[in-house]
């Protein structure tokens, strides 16, 4: 019982970590939040159970391909959705444009792919076993993002790149830094990761237009209360959540459990706005 | 004719077009509008599909045989897309708008729930094939009528397979968090206990959840002896499956006849999953235990097959009983017109009506249509064609 | 429909726009007459959709306070819905308590609507935007949620029955016009909202909410205002959609509603209400005439709602808004009427000095200003001068509540000013400009200098929701003394026009007739003659001499030496967080260390 919790919950936490992360990685860039983080995942699900259940594609051309769906979509999002509303970052068009196109996204998912959730393949003709690859392959992913993006932030140009755009826009555009490209990348890489959070969770979450709004909703948990832009922080806020959830769902059963979520959500975020982990920022008059 | 989804989709839209354009060409008789309010797209359309490949092959029949002395049926659809919304919009449609002569559908109960009483206000007579009991009513609703069992009946057959055949004692009743499901856990468990069973778990559980061990867990801890799900979420259903499978829990799954779908066959890890999982199904369209279908359910397969209409992702019950609620229908007409007053008069009279999916009998307190014997239950792995074996412990 | 909704009376000055009350409220008594007539023309099948659009529109009239004016993003605002329908529904049908009329299970609703509303809203003065937005989403999840659980009340997945409303609201057409009233009904009172001191607030809280606070605005007060108001009208349309739908389940209230609702108000355009009502007219019935693409309408809703955000944020309304299209007069020039002063300024403040001792803050380790004193004495100019990055803008900061000092103190005749509590200091007839002018720019010039007086109103939110005499009076009151203050500075000719058609001079003159109508004791000007050309600065100048001696005190922080020795009494220069320099211009003029480091010898 406590077996099946933890590593159901541990599992479903890495996805809502590996989101959470997919938002973080469009903030950084950009100081913006997208609704499409959730849609990402979604449609990592959908792309590998479309390439490789449906089409008959191997496992590695199948997962390459939903990736090069999740950084078109990353890129689609930059383009159309984000930098045409950066100008005016106060008056937060960035919220409408990034959920109009999450919601395009998701009907057109719903009315090509079918609203009936589909079987994901199992990716590694391996027997099943107590701890099976539908809970480890998530935690893989997971903990390769963040090896991956530490390496990348600490130890190449690019990432550093990224850094310093994050840090301060202005003073990285003066350096010569090339904004617009670094930030195109950035989406391209979130998506990447939004796909991969849907490919490596797909058998357990199916390939499922409606889990869109499910990922973007629990997505974010861990980005609001591990502090923006922290990484590690929405790591352990998506383990805690996914342990929480899980926990709930046995304890009070399936409708509660999304009532006790969203409740604790709340009262964290109206008492720590800036999450558990942030700072307070003293805003500029 | 293969449909699929989206086609059917289109035809709905093409008959509309077709309708408004051609409509002095057809016959020297204005046609007979009938309306027909199914879900073909959004989250509960699997049902809405299948019903429709039925309804539209039995226009087409009817219409290429000549119509209703000489006027041809013209259905008119209106796709509710799964929304109780969109259903009352379709229904004041239909009735106050195109003014059809009767109603099919709604073929979701959330959206029969509230198209029913809007019907009853416009005098439009109606068929439909919900299950929920408040469906009909003969003093609130007098024309409406169901040609589908009650979910009394559904749950009868369910609960007797599992007391009388199986012999369990111990039953767990679940279903998801939808209307349909809720109504039917919380109508069977009683039903359960007053035949004397023991319900030693009842729950209702988001469809959308991940991972249904703990429910399992549960059940199996209370000693549950058969697990009964009411659902019609394929993802959800084939989630109690896999688990069950995983556990490596010897337990009969007994319950809504979605457990026996192409969608929910597809989602298991393992087909031989699928063992002892017996769905509801109805026995003039299921295989006898010599593996024949009756003359009249085989007779309606080929014309099916002469059709070209799909089998392969849906079930012959539902095609059957789309089939027969215009045969139903044209047969009132043919006899008394098309008056409403009439064709309910001619319905209210209705015996042993001949259809595909059920002999069909009305009466002026009794609208519900459908007989107690026929609601069986099967072994979902015996899918074929659409349609089942019956569940062992069924005579021929 | 009787409006005294827009009360944008024309000027009488008014050279550009020529807006009259029957001008703007043409569109609406079209729209009344039609619907009135309805019936007439509109089959049965037609009816259905018209009410829909009415209990629509009674809850998005609402949310447009919250989402068009305030410019909350509340996404999930059909929880307030579904709450109000289940209410209703479950006090006709009797399941809690004995079986209530419709019309008291209705009220019943209103009130559990505006607490809910409440509830919901209230996140928004913590938290940011995309958090609001997604905190309202889960709000929508929850009330589903809960209405699929508490069976023994709601029916649970199987729903309930929604209310009927009795004779002679129970036919077709009879619920359409009981719909129809409170439809009306609610134009009426949102567009009172929008022309009143508190529409104006909510819009200087969405697009200049620095300034808002400058002028007194407690955004808490107001928006909670707001919310309860959108949270009844809600709960009251779930109730009518209740009753619409004949019976209800949790399944009919998904989010495709809520961003129906949602996207209404932002294809209508923001600050608005023909708009939203015009959008949610046309989202309500647009997928009856296209049914093959119905399943593809939320699809094409949300197509609609990016290009309304890349190509057309102000929406219908901006389409509609012909007047703001004709060119301005070129060549235009702004002369100030400082004699209007005396007037504007009637009561003079009694003397009295606003004073700084002795105060400090510091960025994490760097010192912006360092043991400031400082003294502004009534009807009197303080220049305050220093290179960039000296503290002046802080200072300024400071005294108007932004920042709090790590020490010392700010006083008002003697006694200390609380720290922070920004909103106050209007209160105390401290006014402000902020060195790039924060203004609204969809409102009218006239609207953005009413919005300097918004403290001075009388009456409640409720006085003005209906219109009543002393909202009336207030609203009069408001607009004589604006016109008065834009008369002053020169800006009369202007008072119509959009502000964001302005140049940036003239956005700087707004700003100081927004501070006038504080009738401040102490103004304090940030950088006013920024931008400016040199004969603008020297009208400048003479309207500033003028507010100063009819009493008002002056901080006046500027970079152009020329006007600080013109017109100062005293000035101050500040280095690095400190005074280098105090005393007349002639005294500064002669300061051997501030002619070496500023005034280049």
């Amino acid at each position: 019982m406590v077996a099946s919790i933890v590593s159901t919950g541990l599992a479903i936490g890495c996805i809502y970590a590996l989101i959470g992360i997919t938002y973080n990685v469009m903030f950084s860039a950009s100081r913006v939040f997208s609704f499409t983080a959730g849609t990402l995942g979604m449609l990592g699900g959908v792309l590998g159970s479309l390439f490789i259940a449906r089409l008959g594609m191997p496992v590695a051309v199948g997962f390459l391909l939903a990736l090069a769906g999740g950084v078109l979509l990353g890129i689609v999002t930059e383009i159309v959705a984000v930098r045409p509303v950066l100008k005016s970052l106060d008056q937060h068009l960035y919220v409408l444009s990034t959920l109009a196109l999450a919601l395009m996204v998701q009907q057109f998912t719903a009315i090509e792919w079918g609203t009936e959730a589909r079987p994901f393949p199992r990716l590694f003709d391996i027997a099943r076993g107590g701890f099976d690859q539908q809970f480890w392959l998530p935690m893989l992913a997971c903990a390769g993002v963040i090896v991956g993006l530490e390496l990348l932030y600490r130890h190449t140009l690019i990432g550093r790149a990224f850094l310093a755009i994050a840090e301060d826009t202005y003073a990285a555009r003066a350096l010569g830094l090339p904004e617009r490209s670094l930030r195109m990348a950035s989406y391209a890489l979130a998506g990447a990761i939004g796909a991969l959070a849907g490919f490596a969770g797909g058998e357990m979450l199916l390939a499922f237009f409606g889990n869109g709004p499910m990922l973007t909703f629990y997505g974010f948990v861990p980005v609001a209360l591990g502090g923006m832009g922290n990484n590690r922080g929405a790591v352990v806020a998506g383990l805690l959540l996914g342990l929480f959830q899980q926990t709930a769902n046995f304890l009070v059963g399936g409708i509660f459990a999304s009532v006790a979520v969203f409740t604790v959500f709340i009262i964290v975020l109206l008492a720590r706005p800036e999450g558990l982990a942030g700072a307070a920022v003293q805003r500029r008059v | 004719m293969s449909l699929t989804r989206r086609q059917a989709l289109k035809s709905a839209g093409a008959v509309i077009a077709a309708s408004s354009l051609a409509k002095p060409a057809i016959a020297a008789k204005d046609p007979i509008p009938v309306g027909y309010l199914p879900a073909l797209t959004g989250p509960s359309s699997s049902t809405g599909v299948g019903i429709n490949r039925g309804i539209q092959l039995a226009v087409q029949e009817i219409n290429a045989a000549g119509g209703i002395d000489g006027r041809q049926l013209e259905l008119i659809t209106r796709d509710t897309q799964s929304d109780p919304t969109k259903a009352v919009n379709g229904a004041a449609e239909l009735t106050r708008g195109q003014k059809v002569s009767v109603v099919f559908g709604p073929v979701n109960s959330g959206e029969s729930l509230a198209v029913v009483p809007l019907l009853a206000r416009t005098n439009t007579p109606q068929i439909h094939p919900c299950w929920v009991d408040a469906l009909t009513d003969p003093q609130k609703y007098p024309m409406c009528f169901r040609n589908a069992p009650t979910n009394q009946q559904i749950g009868s057959a369910a609960n007797r397979y599992v007391m009388e055949v199986l012999k369990r004692k111990k039953v767990a009743v679940i279903s998801d968090t939808t209307g349909y499901g809720t109504a039917s856990v919380n109508a069977y468990a009683p039903m359960l206990k007053a035949k004397g069973a023991e319900v030693v778990y009842q729950g209702n559980v988001d469809a959308a959840n991940p991972d249904l061990k703990p429910e399992l867990l549960r059940m199996q801890s209370a000693g549950a002896e058969a697990i009964m799900p009411w659902s019609v979420n394929a993802g959800f259903l084939s989630r109690i499956i896999n688990t069950r499978g995983q556990m490596g829990w010897d337990v009969p799954i007994v319950g809504q006849t979605t457990l026996g779908s192409g969608q929910t066959k597809d989602l298991l890890e393992k087909p031989e999953y699928w063992a002892k999982v017996y769905p509801n199904n109805f026995r003039p369209v299921c295989y006898a235990p010599g593996g024949k279908l009756s003359d009249r359910t085989s007779a309606f397969l080929d014309r099916l097959k002469s059709a070209k209409i799909d089998m392969g992702d849906t079930l012959l019950w539902w095609i059957a009983l789309g089939y027969d609620s215009p045969r139903m229908i044209g047969e009132a007409m043919k006899n008394v017109g098309t008056e409403p007053d009439a064709i309910v008069g001619y319905l209210n009279k209705l015996k042993g009506f001949p259809g595909v999916y059920g002999d069909i009998s009305f009466a002026a307190d009794k609208h519900d249509g459908y007989p107690d014997d026929e609601v069986v239950m099967v072994e979902a792995n015996s899918l074929k064609d659409g349609a089942f074996n019956l569940a062992p412990g069924y005579s021929a | 429909m009787d409006t005294p909704m827009i009360q944008v009376r024309p000027s009488r000055a008014d050279a550009l726009g020529a807006t009259s009350t029957f001008g703007v409220a043409l569109p609406f008594l079209v729209l009344l007459v039609v619907g009135i007539a309805f019936p007439l023309f509109g089959g049965g099948y037609w009816g259905v959709i018209a009410t829909r659009a009415c209990v629509y529109w009674v809850l998005v009239s609402g949310l447009n306070l919250v989402v068009g004016f305030a410019g909350q993003i509340a996404i999930g605002w059909v929880a307030l819905l579904t709450l109000g329908a289940y209410t209703t529904s479950v006090l006709v049908a009797g399941n809690v308590t004995p079986e209530l009329s419709p019309y008291l299970a209705l009220a019943i609703a209103a009130v559990f609507g505006a607490i809910f509303g409440l509830i919901v809203g209230l996140p928004a003065l913590r938290l940011r935007t995309f958090y609001f937005a997604i905190t309202t989403l889960g709000f929508a999840t929850i009330v589903t949620q809960v209405a699929l659980a508490w069976q023994s009340v709601t029916g649970g997945g199987v729903g309930v029955a929604g209310p009927i409303f009795p004779r002679p609201f129970d036919s077709q057409w009879g619920f359409y016009y009981f719909c129809f009233g409170l439809a009306a009904i609610c134009t009426w009172m949102t567009a009172n909202i929008a022309a009143s001191r508190f529409g104006r607030a909510l819009t200087a809280i969405r697009d200049a909410e620095v300034a808002a606070e400058a002028c007194g605005i407690s955004k808490p007060a107001l928006l909670g205002a707001v919310f309860l108001f959108s949270g009844a009208v809600a709960a009251v349309a779930g109730g009518l959609f209740a009753s619409l739908q004949s019976y209800i389940t949790p399944d009919a209230f998904t989010l495709d509603l809520s961003v129906l609702f949602f996207i209404a108000i932002l294809i209508g355009g923001r600050s608005s209400i023909l708009g939203p009502l015009l959008g949610t007219i046309l989202l309500t019935v647009l997928p009856e005439f296209a049914a093959p693409l119905v399943a593809w309408s939320t699809f094409l809703y949300a197509v609609l709602l990016l290009v309304i955000v890349l190509a057309m944020p102000g929406g219908i309304a901006e389409l509609l808004d012909f007047k703001n299209r004709r060119p301005l007069e070129s060549g235009r020039a702004i002369v100030p009427r400082p004699e209007l002063l005396t007037r504007l300024l009637a009561a003079p403040a009694e003397a009295g000095a606003l004073t700084l001792e002795q105060v400090a803050l510091a960025f994490g380790g760097v010192h912006a200003i360092d043991g400031l004193d400082l003294e502004i004495r009534s009807g009197q100019i303080h220049g305050l001068i220093g290179p960039n990055g000296s503290g002046k803008t802080t200072t300024l900061n400071v005294i108007s509540g932004y920042y709090a000092q790590q020490s010392g103190t700010v006083r008002l005749n003697g006694t200390a000013l609380p720290v922070l509590e920004r909103h106050r200091r209007a209160h105390m007839r401290i006014a402000r400009t902020f060195q790039t002018p924060r203004i609204v720019g969809s409102a009218s010039v006239l609207q953005n200098v009413m919005i300097g007086g918004t403290i001075d109103g009388q009456g409640t939110f409720v006085e003005s929701l209906l219109s009543l005499p002393r909202h009336r009076r207030d609203e009069a009151m408001l607009r004589d003394t604006a016109m008065l203050a834009l008369a002053a500075v020169g800006l009369e000719r202007l008072a119509s026009v959009r502000a964001d058609r302005l140049q940036h001079s003239e956005l700087r003159f707004t700003e100081i007739a927004r501070a006038l109508m504080l009738r401040p004791a102490f103004l304090l000007l940030d950088e006013p003659a920024a931008g400016l050309s040199a004969e603008e600065i020297g009208r400048l100048g003479a309207l500033v001499v003028a507010i100063a001696r009819a009493g008002t005190g002056v901080l006046l922080v500027e970079h152009h030496a020329d006007l600080i020795f013109d017109i100062c009494h005293h000035v101050t220069v500040l280095n690095l967080g400190k005074n280098l320099a105090a005393g007349t211009p002639a005294e500064i003029r002669s300061h051997r260390e501030v002619v070496n480091a500023y005034l280049g010898g």
